[in-house]
């Protein structure tokens, strides 16, 4: 009795946690990637296909030379900010950038 | 933590991975896959060199293998039972060493990577029914270079995509658990139902 209910567990959860599993695989081709706390600017401008100038431009930073590798909260704390303030910013470059039409090869039409 | 974890990787690159994979090794619960996936993912921005990342993981998850090994081997129970604190639960070494006995090399090497829970307690158990060091090793180092290779890869091939690809290989991980168990169970009740006819 025991061992049939600790089988029909463990089928459940295999279930469940492969259905999660589909479910994600769905998120890697169509959703967006979170900005978390641990990210740096140049992270989060690669996952969402952003020139990192732009978003160091966006929250005010004069990045370091050569690599910017100082995660959000350095940031933060380095500027004096709450971090969920800096990530607001930082969305909001994204979503612009992400609006904005895309420019043709050679730069912009003058 | 495990912000200020995956920050120092993100800042610190190589060396700041083979101090936490080592650590993790011995037993601390750390999120590995998702440090190394992110690894992946500097490495396709240019901000780490792939064979110092592979390298640096390998050989830390293999020192932290090895501290697990000894105390298990020569600790005694009271290091165990230290040791097994930091699992976060107490050890129930007899079920352990019997599992290692049963898996033997393949054991080692499977828990380094795909049932990666489960590998700080192989350690110990492997140490405690005392399994030959040089074959624990070979099998470990294997088991290890393959895991961080396979984990960079993946990371560098969906670099803008690490939050989601970790919540996959979790589930992942999770899923096929679960189906070793249920094969495992489903075998024991099989036999059960047969002995009472």
């Amino acid at each position: 009795m025991a061992l049939g209910l600790a089988l029909v567990v463990a089928i459940g959860a295999t279930v469940i946690f492969a259905s999660r599993a589909k479910q994600n695989v769905h998120r890697i081709h169509s959703g967006n990637e979170p900005i978390l706390a641990w990210m740096s600017v140049p992270f989060i401008a690669h996952t969402h296909h952003v020139a990192a100038a732009t978003l160091f431009q966006a929250i005010g930073v004069q990045p370091r030379e050569p690599h910017d590798r100082r995660s959000l909260r350095h940031l933060a704390r380095d500027l004096n900010r709450p971090v969920p303030e800096l990530i607001a910013q930082l969305q909001r470059a994204i979503d612009s950038a992400a609006a904005a039409p895309a420019q043709p090869p050679g730069g912009p039409p003058r | 933590m495990n912000d200020q974890l995956l920050a120092a990787v993100s800042q610190y690159g190589a060396p700041a991975l083979f101090a936490i994979v080592a650590v993790a090794a011995v037993g601390v619960p750390l999120p590995i896959t998702l440090l190394l996936i992110v690894a992946g993912s500097l490495i396709s921005q240019g901000a780490m060199n792939l064979w110092w990342a592979i390298g640096a993981a390998g050989a830390g998850s293999i020192l932290g293998d090895q501290v697990g090994y000894a105390v298990g081997r020569w600790g005694g129970t009271a290091a165990i039972d230290k040791l097994s604190h930091l699992f976060g639960k107490h050890a129930d070494l007899p079920a352990m060493e019997a599992k290692a006995a049963a898996w033997g090399g393949p054991g080692i090497f499977i828990t380094r990577w795909l049932l990666s829970p489960l590998g700080p307690w192989i350690n110990l158990a492997s140490g405690t029914a005392r399994y030959p060091w040089r074959r624990f090793l070979a099998w470990d180092a294997l088991g290890e270079f393959t895991g961080a290779a396979l984990f960079i890869f993946l990371g560098r091939l969906f670099s803008d995509r690490v939050m989601a690809l970790t919540a996959v290989l979790g589930d992942l991980t999770w899923a096929i658990a679960g189906l070793l168990v249920s094969l495992v169970l489903g075998y024991r009740l099989l036999t059960y139902l047969r002995r009472q006819r």
